[in-house]
């Protein structure tokens, strides 16, 4: 029964068994199968692939009918656990989830004893078969609640379900079934369904799709949620930051019924800036957002950050998404003097990239286009396009000419960093200030350089170019001395000069950040310079030096009306003119004829409020990805958002008015659930979900009272560990700046979107709390549990901060301990402490004072200069690297300037910061 | 509001934290594997059984960061001399920057010897590793396809020039797990500064975070945020975590189906347990005058290095699967004597030390020891300042690298570089074959070592048409 009852249930049985140095877990109910379960993965993968193929052409014949051979039917998972007959007779069990050894599955289609399967030899499995099998079962021998149809597709004609592409009779063709393809093709008009549904329990057309299924299983919804887990889920979801206790109290106490009170807290959360904040993060992590470049220098990107309020600003403005989709891919040749029009296309440049002097300027050329053409599939349609580069996509009907046509879209787009007036609402505030320290850098480099040049050359004789033999001059060198100039820094014969040099250089290159500028792309031709348009080329193997047919701009021909050399039309045709490529690709893409387009859009925004997609893989709609839970209702509300003018905001009231975003998150029927919903992907109950790092972060900084809400403008800088903001990292030719937080107490404080995202250093809140992976389209944030998560929240200094500000800003509100510690229940949980808790926290507090009376906090150090040292490749000299000095840093709160009764109750801030009721949200 | 009075741990009961129970108690994953299939431990660094019969249990991987020169350490090639200063002409037109330019022979400014019983052929620099010579396999067939740092760090750590994958040794522990449940699987130990591409070199990629190398540093706590803040005592986190923990237990009253509390309260009550276990696997003063001399403790020169030389044999020693160890500068475009021959007496002794010492534990049998760096160096260089400033470039076609250990061969030279040392041309393999090979030796096949994503099964090889160096194998 145990066994059973263990394969069943095993995709909620939780992960935490070796509690080891690290710990991962996932609930009964969110993440995604992909990201969580690898091996639940691959043996899905395996058995859609090849096990369940081979079962059904090898053993279902006999063992799979009304009558089965022995009463041993293989047609379901327990079934085929259950062995029938075999149960009693045979030794071993038929199927061992994990062991392929125990399995009798396994030893019968080995034939090394009796009995043999299939009956017949000429039957018998090939060696690779038998292995598929081993394989299965060993990877845990996955059974997917939706039999793949791949037995019927095989059974079939060729032509019948083969999708055949735009290359003719003799170009590529996959073996696809409807259901490989369902996300080609259009989405279908489904009636809102009635039959069997109590109409009383519906409050959106949602829940009428969602209690079809429910009542399929025959399983009870949850009842409705209180309203203090309603308002906290419902603020946590749109706005990323806790309520705080008045909005509690006032949506609690609120006469009005339950749907106008939710619906008055709905629209006033829709409102709030802090929804673009929280929801804008969430396309950022698609996009790809970071403030520097990765690869070797991970330079500062200047002026990203507009790109960033571009997005928030747009989901506060609740702008459509089919405008949101061609400002990003076209904006600039949609409009080209809106300066926003400018920043909104930098999308196309935010993945990591770099160029320098060792990189090969056409290949890392051909490195973007092939991000660009990818991640521009992905994002929009949750297609993953990269396979083609070589060859024939494998899985999905997407020929490697598709490919080169789609990156043909691109190949007319260059870098550009135009003028771009700053906005009326972009925050340029803060610029002054930081360029001036920029500045300042700036004088304190030449100023060391300038010394260090003096020292060197005593005793020299200068170094001159042009009489070096080995040394081929260009034009008009001859006499130039090149120290100072950084066009040439190469030549200074000495390792702390060339580092200097460098890093001057660093500092000039982001002098450009503080002017009105744009992070963007253009196509328009070079100016002094008519060029034909740039020719592409499929490219064999994906490699610029084997060059193939020639290709020009298109559309993919698998997604459905969209193949231009069978039907051409106005929508699916790109003309192959330099300009225009990418409005026309835009506009293929941002329309309702897309079946793609809509689909995914809704299916993200489904699973930033669910925790997981209806289909689960929400960056592939592909074969390999999963299908849809409810496919009408994803049709459906793929309909209700074009009709509604891709408004996300609708989309949102849609979904937080129904029934099934109202439940408690606690499944009225726990082992019903167990049994016939493990994953929860009926919703039964609503998710329960851990906070975000951003969210954690912020809600920490809220609950202390010292949130900054200002909004956008130059990343800020948070405190950060020490040990990691002064880690010497390896640059080319020098260490990258060290890490300084913002001298501003407040900027510190700003909310975590506006922080700098730095792809080759993350913050370890970030890294520990499954950030965003800032290198590829993030398609769900996970939400494991290591030890390092520990360390970070329960011995950082940020913990420690929050938690000592906290507490002087209870004290300096309410006068008693019980005040105070019911205050900070209110603000941490959203309610007042049970008497228990209350006489616990007491006794702690007190406990804590008594303690922080005996002991007197050292005061801070003084800081000193940072100094850091590398070596150097020049002669590989170790070398001191003088970073940055703390001039008018305005230090945080420190236990020394408080009284032992303030650290005492800091020490209930710190684990009230750490509990589970904190990071949790039901 | 919940009356929190009525709480008597009701939520321990179920079957399910019943399950929690069971798998979490030390010694217990025999028992769990009969319970779970083997799909619910991914995710999880428990022990896993390898493919085949592992010849070595751990690994470490000295990566000299910045591309040290086949030529001037392990791989002599006279004909240079001839050569000395002569122009030499490129063919092709792809190139960077950095290769354009007048270029010219440049021959090794080192004396080598032949060592050991074998007599291979080392730089004069490595005095101390002279000794071990007879324990080494040379290995000269190694090529990469990237010269620039960050691409070719990426490829020889994770197997993808452009990063965002697994590293090796996130592979291995999501292969293997862990040996150790108190200590990652997976430690890199970074010098001063750590490497273009920065963690992208130990990164978890794709996989979830438990397989990410976790970076120990030199001084100082090695682990970041293992101790709270100056100040705080141990008893008062003790009594902070009581609290916490009743606080948890309360509230998980309320949500017994919600699996991730548990976990989360197990995760505070391991963490505090690390938290006073790690520091004495880091404290060399444990160890005695004489270790510490060998690995050149004290000495300025190989300090640095030996400690964590030292620190990777203390960690492999208690089940450390994987520890990657840094030592930067080898990037030697001018001025390469004197600075390969600083790098080559920073890692010499240390080196020498640690196969030493791993041969006198008799943990040489069950660790493999790999040397390299991201690649090899050119022949010829452009040069400056009167012919007298020449180091190398950066060369992809031919690395340096050898392998200490089990499984592979001792006192042997396995493939050859051509004439000049340019190019890698006898019993030559790619970057993913090492890997392979490394996954080979350590009991993991490649084409099984999968792990699902973006809708195909990636493996550290990319392609699945990895070979193994079979050349170097015994």
């Amino acid at each position: 029964m145990m066994q059973e009852i263990s394969a069943k249930r095993r995709k909620c049985l939780p992960l935490v068994l070796g509690l080891g140095f690290a710990m991962a877990t996932h609930c009964l109910s969110f993440a995604s199968e992909a990201a969580v379960e690898p091996d639940s993965a691959e043996s899905e993968g395996l058995f859609a692939e090849e096990a369940w193929p081979l079962l059904q052409a090898k053993c279902m014949e006999c063992h799979s009918t009304d009558e089965p051979e022995s009463s041993f039917d293989m047609s379901s998972l327990e079934s085929l656990m259950n062995g029938g007959e075999l149960s009693s007779k045979a030794a071993i069990q038929t199927l061992v989830p994990g062991d392929p050894e125990s399995s009798m599955l396994y030893q019968v289609v080995l034939r090394t004893s009796e009995p043999e399967m299939p009956p017949a030899k000429r039957n018998a499995l090939s060696d690779e078969q038998v292995e598929v099998i081993r394989k299965w079962i060993e990877t845990g021998a996955a059974w997917p609640e939706t039999l793949p149809d791949v037995a019927a597709a095989d059974a079939l004609p060729l032509d019948k379900f083969a999708v055949t592409v735009s290359q003719g009779p003799d170009g590529p063709r996959w073996n696809l079934t409807e259901d490989d393809t369902w996300a080609l093709r259009p989405p279908k008009r489904y009636a809102v369904p009635s039959e069997g549904i109590d109409q009383d329990s519906v409050k959106t057309a949602i829940d009428a799709f969602l209690f079809t299924e429910l009542n399929k299983k025959d399983l009870a919804a949850a009842p409705a949620a209180k309203r203090l887990a309603l308002i906290r889920r419902a603020t946590y979801d749109l706005t990323g930051l806790p309520p705080t206790p008045e909005e509690v109290e006032a949506f609690v106490d609120d006469t009005l019924g339950e749907d106008e009170a939710f619906d008055a807290l709905l629209e006033r959360l829709l409102a709030s800036q802090r929804y673009g904040e929280r929801w804008g993060r969430h396309w950022l992590d698609v996009a790809r957002y970071a403030d520097t470049d990765g690869y070797a220098n991970d330079s500062e990107r200047p002026n990203a950050w507009r790109y960033r309020d571009y997005v928030i600003r747009s989901f506060n403005d609740d702008k459509s998404y089919d405008d949101f989709i061609v400002e990003q891919v076209a904006g600039d040749e949609l409009a080209p003097n809106d300066p926003e029009m400018k920043v909104a296309a930098g999308f196309l440049r935010m993945g990591p990239w770099e160029l320098t002097g060792m990189s090969v300027e056409s290949v890392v050329r051909q490195l973007w286009l092939d991000d660009v053409t990818h991640n521009t599939g992905v994002s929009f349609l949750a297609l993953s396009l990269r396979c083609a580069r070589c060859h024939d996509h494998k899985f999905d009907p997407l020929p490697t000419k598709d490919y080169y046509r789609f990156q043909a879209n691109f190949t007319t787009t260059r870098f550009v960093t135009p003028e771009a007036k700053y906005l009326p609402d972009e925050n340029v505030s803060h610029i002054p200030e930081l360029l001036a320290y920029i500045e300042k850098k700036i004088a304190y480099n030449k100023k060391s350089f300038d010394a260090r040049y003096e020292a060197f050359r005593q005793g020299r004789t200068k170094y001159n170019k042009s009489q070096d033999p080995f040394v081929e001059a260009k034009d008009g060198e001859e006499e130039k001395i090149v120290f100072i100039d950084e066009e040439n820094t190469d030549i200074a014969p000495d390792a702390e000069l060339k580092a200097y040099a460098k890093r001057r250089k660093i500092l000039l290159a982001e002098l450009p950040g503080y002017e009105p500028l744009a992070y963007s792309v253009t196509s328009a031709p070079l100016e002094d310079d008519d060029v034909a348009p740039a020719e592409t080329f499929i490219l064999a193997g994906g490699s610029l030096d084997a060059k193939g047919e020639r290709v020009y701009p298109g559309v993919l021909s698998m997604v459905h009306g969209s193949d231009d050399s069978e039907a051409p039309s106005a929508w699916n045709t790109i003309s192959p003119d330099a300009r225009g490529r990418r409005l026309a690709l835009a506009n293929w893409l941002a329309s309702p004829s897309n079946p793609l387009t809509a689909r995914v859009m809704v299916n993200r925004i489904w699973q930033w409020h669910f925790g997981m997609g209806i289909v689960k893989t929400s960056n592939n709609f592909g074969k390999m990805g999963s299908r849809p839970t409810h496919p009408e209702l994803l049709d459906w509300m793929a309909q209700y958002f074009v009709e509604h003018r891709w408004s996300v905001k609708e989309i949102h009231r849609l979904i937080m008015r129904s029934a099934a975003y109202r439940r408690s998150s606690s499944a009225a029927d726990v082992a019903a659930v167990e049994l016939q919903d493990p994953n929860n992907e009926l919703l039964s109950y609503f998710p329960p979900r851990r906070l975000m790092s951003e969210e954690l972060r912020d809600s920490a900084l809220s609950i202390a009272g010292v949130l900054n809400l200002e909004m956008g403008g130059l990343p800020t800088f948070p405190d950060l560990n020490e040990d990691v903001a002064h880690q010497p990292r390896k640059i080319m030719g020098q260490l990258a700046s060290a890490y300084r937080p913002s001298p501003e107490r407040e900027q510190r404080r700003r909310r975590t979107v506006y922080t700098h995202y730095q792809r080759n250093m993350a913050h370890p809140i970030q890294e520990v709390f499954d950030g965003a992976p800032m290198d590829i389209a993030c398609e769900a944030r996970r939400e494991s549990i290591v030890t390092p998560q520990v360390f970070n929240l329960f011995n950082g200094q940020f913990s420690y901060d929050m938690a000592l500000e906290m507490a002087a800003n209870l004290e300096a509100q309410f006068p008693k301990r019980k005040g105070q510690i019911e205050r900070a229940f209110r603000l941490t949980f959203g309610r007042p402490p049970s008497p228990s808790e209350m006489k616990t926290c007491l006794a702690h507090v007190q406990k804590m004072s008594k303690h922080h009376n005996t002991v007197t906090p050292e005061p801070p150090k003084t800081r000193e200069r940072l100094r850091r040292s590398f070596i150097h490749e020049f002669g590989g000299k170790t070398l001191v690297n003088e970073d940055w000095d703390w001039e008018g840093f305005e230090f945080n709160l420190h236990p020394s300037e408080v009284e032992a009764h303030t650290r005492g109750l800091a020490e209930l801030c710190l684990v009230l910061i750490n509990s589970n009721e904190f990071i949790y949200i039901y | 509001m919940p009356n929190c009075d009525q709480i008597q741990n009701a939520g321990l009961m179920n079957r399910r934290n019943f399950i929690y129970q069971v798998a979490s108690g030390a010694g217990s994953l025999a028992l769990t594997s009969m319970l779970q299939p083997q799909s619910a431990l991914a995710g999880t660094l428990s022990a896993k059984l390898p493919h085949h019969a592992p010849k070595a249990k751990s690994c470490i991987f000295l990566f000299m960061e910045g591309g040290p020169s086949h030529i001037d350490t392990f791989d002599p090639k006279p004909k240079l001399e001839d050569f000395h200063l002569k122009e030499f002409f490129r063919e092709g037109d792809e190139f960077s920057s950095l290769e354009s330019g007048r270029r010219y022979y440049i021959q090794s400014p080192f004396k080598f010897r032949r060592v050991g019983k074998s007599g291979v052929q080392m730089c004069e620099h490595f005095r101390h590793l002279a000794d071990c010579a007879d324990d080494i396999c040379f290995y000269r067939g190694a090529y990469g396809e990237s010269v620039n740092h960050p691409t070719a760090n990426f490829h020889v750590s994770t197997g993808n020039k452009f990063g965002g994958d697994p590293a090796l040794g996130a592979w291995v522990s999501y292969g293997l797990g862990t040996k150790n449940e108190n200590l990652p699987a997976f430690v890199v130990l970074p010098d001063l500064a750590i490497p273009q591409g920065g963690p992208g070199n130990w990164g978890n990629g794709f996989m979830p975070p438990i397989y990410q190398g976790t970076t120990f540093r030199a001084t100082g706590a090695p682990i970041l945020d293992l101790n709270p803040p100056q100040g705080v005592t141990l008893e008062i986190q003790r009594s902070n975590l009581n609290l916490l923990a009743e606080l948890n237990r309360q509230h998980q009253v309320y949500h017994p189906e919600h699996e991730a509390l548990e976990a989360r309260i197990e995760s505070y009550e391991l963490a505090f347990r690390m938290q006073a276990e790690i520091p004495g696997v880091v404290d060399l003063d444990n160890e005695s005058q004489a270790t510490r001399d060998m690995y050149g403790i004290g000495e300025p020169d190989t300090d640095n290095f030996g400690r964590r030389c030292l620190l990777a044999r203390r960690l492999v020693e208690r089940g450390v699967r994987f520890v990657q160890l840094y030592s930067s500068g080898w990037d030697s475009h001018d001025y390469i004597e004197s600075a390969h021959s600083k790098r080559m007496r920073a890692v010499d002794k240390p080196i020498a030390a640690l196969l030493k010492d791993l041969k006198r534990t008799g943990l040489l049998d069950e660790t493999l020891v790999i040397w390299t760096g991201e690649f090899g160096r050119t022949p010829d260089n452009g040069i400056r300042e009167f012919g007298k400033a020449y180091g190398r470039d950066h060369n992809s076609g031919a690395m340096p690298m050898w392998f200490a250990g089990p499984g592979v061969r001792k006192g042997e030279v396995i493939g050859a570089t051509d004439e000049m040392g340019g190019k890698a041309v006898e019993a030559a393999h790619p970057i993913k074959d090492i890997h392979t090979t490394i996954l080979h030796l350590m009991g993991l096949k490649d084409a099984d070592l999968t792990y699902f994503n973006e809708g195909r099964f990636k493996q550290i090889s990319q392609t699945g048409d990895a070979k193994l160096i079979r050349e170097i194998l015994t």
